[in-house]
């Protein structure tokens, strides 16, 4: 091993043989190189040190050469244990080592305040072989980057991307493809990002190229790789200016912008597939570079679409809704006008009106009960026809559900032939009373439903001098409406009505 | 009652169409026109014997549709009758803009409507039908 201070200068006369007729000054080259460099013998003691390192470590040449690392930068910490286990690899390995990313404290000299000073370095060690192949020197070229570090503190950033950091990033990846299984703070940081459930992208300069994408991004561009494209090559056919608007403009005036519901279109996975779009709430924040120009733009995304959907659902709904409501004033205005038409006791038609109103919204609330899958037919008789008591009435039938428009339509004949039953029928006398029956048959390949109401007992009745209210509304809504058959009867024993109507395919 | 108070075609004794799902609105629809002098064609509650009577070839002067006939729209049967050159007038408890293009400048007939307003509609589209030759 040669003087130390020998060894130290050594090394310019010797590259300066290999270099050959260049005659590059490999001396004058190490100590121009803007990046710090140091070299270390197997002692770890300073041989050398370009301007670059005893400018970042605050010593001079003078107060390097000779010292041990260790003492000049003592460190009993993690740090200091990681930067001793580098050296001792390369010493044993012969190969190169790196840390990507080392907090390491070093003492302020005393003119600037004295103290310790935290700093946040990356290092490559590189190892110097004599002439029989053994590691006679280490090479560490080091930088200083704790303005980066401060800076993704500051900023919450997993890492920037703008020029001259880029080597940083490689050595980053260099150092997590090493067995380094130290968590690092850079990698809780990316992981994270990685991780996060929403959406996080990091864009670059003016055109926003996509440098950074977190697992939640990737999934949602269905897996592509869109690390280097532009917004605009990523998306091409999202013609909305909306998204390339709001970077744009955050771009420009270093402001954050949000966007809620941005429509999106995914790139065609397949050209026979439709494009599929979806609708993002973005917020995007800037990120400045050290002179304060803007240098990239931070997004974050929530895929929004499900609740868009379920909002246009929600509108379908409502128009529905208010299509109902506009009906059903249609068939309350129908009621009245049919009602009140040409009725000469004021008293007697409000009466009937007001029982037609509830007998429709009875066989509403039977129906809502439901939620509007059917009723069942016995219900919507016991409805109508308890007010006169049970002993005046006789069902007989299967247990039959029958669809939301033939339960409104029987509801309301049901209320009719009641009420005619107790004004003009059957039930006006003591003895009349009211059978009802019905039953299932399959015919012409359809399930149909059959009834009979047959009044007994009562007074003798005639058909009424022209088709009333009642006899229009049986013909109109069960032969009408639901495509079915009636035969009403004016027979001596009393009114009987045959109702077949045909029940939807697959109803059950 | 027909009146031609807001003067303009007379409409007794033409034939009408009339297609409407809701029985009571049905009902109270063919009142109307019947008041107004109209022979009324149906009322019709279903698609199925609407397009029967398209099928048919049965004269008609004009039509009241429905739009929205048992959960479907009636518009097959609408464009069918707008070929054959009958005037139409659309009753629907929806917004005049569930009308496709072809058919803004029919008449319409927002729910609930009076006879008055049937009568208005219906005088509209026999104008615009005169109008266009």
């Amino acid at each position: 091993m040669s003087d130390l201070r020998d060894a130290a200068l050594a090394p310019a006369a010797a590259w300066r043989d290999v270099a050959g007729p260049a005659h590059v000054d490999f001396r004058a080259v190490f100590d121009a190189i803007p990046s710090p460099y140091m070299v270390l013998d197997r002692e770890l003691r300073y041989v050398a040190a370009n301007p670059a390192y005893q400018g970042v470590t605050m010593r001079s040449l003078d107060e390097l050469l000779g010292g041990k690392i260790f003492d000049l930068f003592p460190n009993e910490g993690e740090s200091g244990w990681r930067l001793r286990q580098s050296f001792q690899r390369v010493l044993e390995t012969g190969a190169a080592d790196t840390i990507a990313y080392l907090p390491y404290a070093i003492p302020r000299p005393d003119e600037r305040g004295g103290g310790l000073e935290q700093r946040y370095w990356t290092a490559v060690h590189t190892p110097l072989l004599d002439e029989r192949g053994e590691v006679a020197f280490i090479v560490q070229n080091t930088v200083d980057v704790t303005e980066i570090a401060r800076l993704r503190r500051a900023t919450s950033l997993p890492f920037r991307m703008v020029h001259g950091e880029s080597d940083l990033l490689q050595r980053a990846r260099e150092a997590e493809r090493a067995k380094e299984q130290l968590l690092d703070e850079a990698d809780d940081f990316r992981r994270l990002f990685q991780q996060a459930p929403g959406m996080i992208a990091v864009l670059s300069g003016p055109e926003h190229v996509y440098t950074f994408v977190n697992d939640a991004c990737r999934r949602f561009v269905g897996g592509r790789d869109i690390i280097g494209l532009r917004v605009r090559e990523a998306f091409p056919e999202t013609d909305g200016q909306a998204l390339f608007d709001l970077l744009d403009q955050v771009y420009r005036t270093g402001s954050p912008r949000s966007g809620e519901a941005i429509r999106v279109v995914m790139p065609e996975q397949a050209p026979a597939e439709p494009l599929q779009e979806a609708f993002i709430d973005f917020s995007f924040a800037p990120i400045f570079g050290p002179d304060g120009e803007v240098t990239g733009i931070f997004a974050q995304g929530t895929d929004r679409t499900d609740g868009v959907r379920a909002q246009e659902r929600q509108q379908l709904l409502l128009d529905e809704l208010n299509h109902r409501v506009k009906n059903t004033l249609a068939t309350v205005q129908s009621i009245a006008t049919q009602t009140l038409r040409g009725q000469a006791d004021p008293e007697a038609a409000r009466a009937v009106f007001v029982a037609r109103i509830v007998a429709l919204s009875q066989a509403h609330n039977l129906l809502s009960r439901s939620n509007w899958a059917g009723a069942e037919l016995r219900d919507l008789l016991v409805q109508e026809l308890t007010p006169y008591g049970p002993e005046r009435f006789r069902l007989s039938g299967p247990v039959v559900r029958v669809p939301p428009r033939a339960a409104l339509a029987l509801g309301m004949v049901f209320h009719e032939l009641a009420t005619n039953a107790a004004k003009h029928g059957a039930l006006t006398s003591e003895r009349g009373r009211v059978e009802v029956g019905w039953g299932l048959r399959d015919a012409e390949g359809c399930r149909w439903l059959s009834l009979s109401w047959r009044e007994r007992d009562g007074p003798g009745v005639a058909p009424p001098g022209r088709p009333g209210f009642g006899t229009r509304l049986i013909r109109m809504s069960l032969e009408g409406e639901l495509g079915g058959s009636t035969d009403l009867r004016f027979e001596p024993e009393g009114l009987t009505l045959a109702v077949s109507i045909p029940l939807p395919p697959g109803w059950r | 009652m027909s009146g031609a108070a807001d003067g303009g075609p007379d409409l007794a004794g033409l034939d009408v169409l009339a297609v409407e799902d809701e029985t009571l609105v049905a009902m109270l629809l063919e009142h109307m026109l019947t008041a107004l002098g109209c022979n009324v064609v149906g009322p019709v509650l279903r698609l199925a014997r609407a397009e029967e009577i398209v099928d048919s070839g049965q004269p008609l002067d004009a039509a009241v549709l429905d739009v929205n006939i048992g959960g479907e729209r009636i518009f097959g049967v609408a464009e069918r009758l707008l070929e054959r050159g009958v005037p139409l007038v659309f009753a629907t408890g929806y917004g005049a803009d569930v009308l496709p293009e072809m058919y803004r400048a029919c008449g319409i007939l927002p729910k609930p409507y009076q006879q008055e307003d049937v009568e208005r509609a219906l005088k509209a589209a026999l104008r615009a039908r005169d109008r266009t030759g």
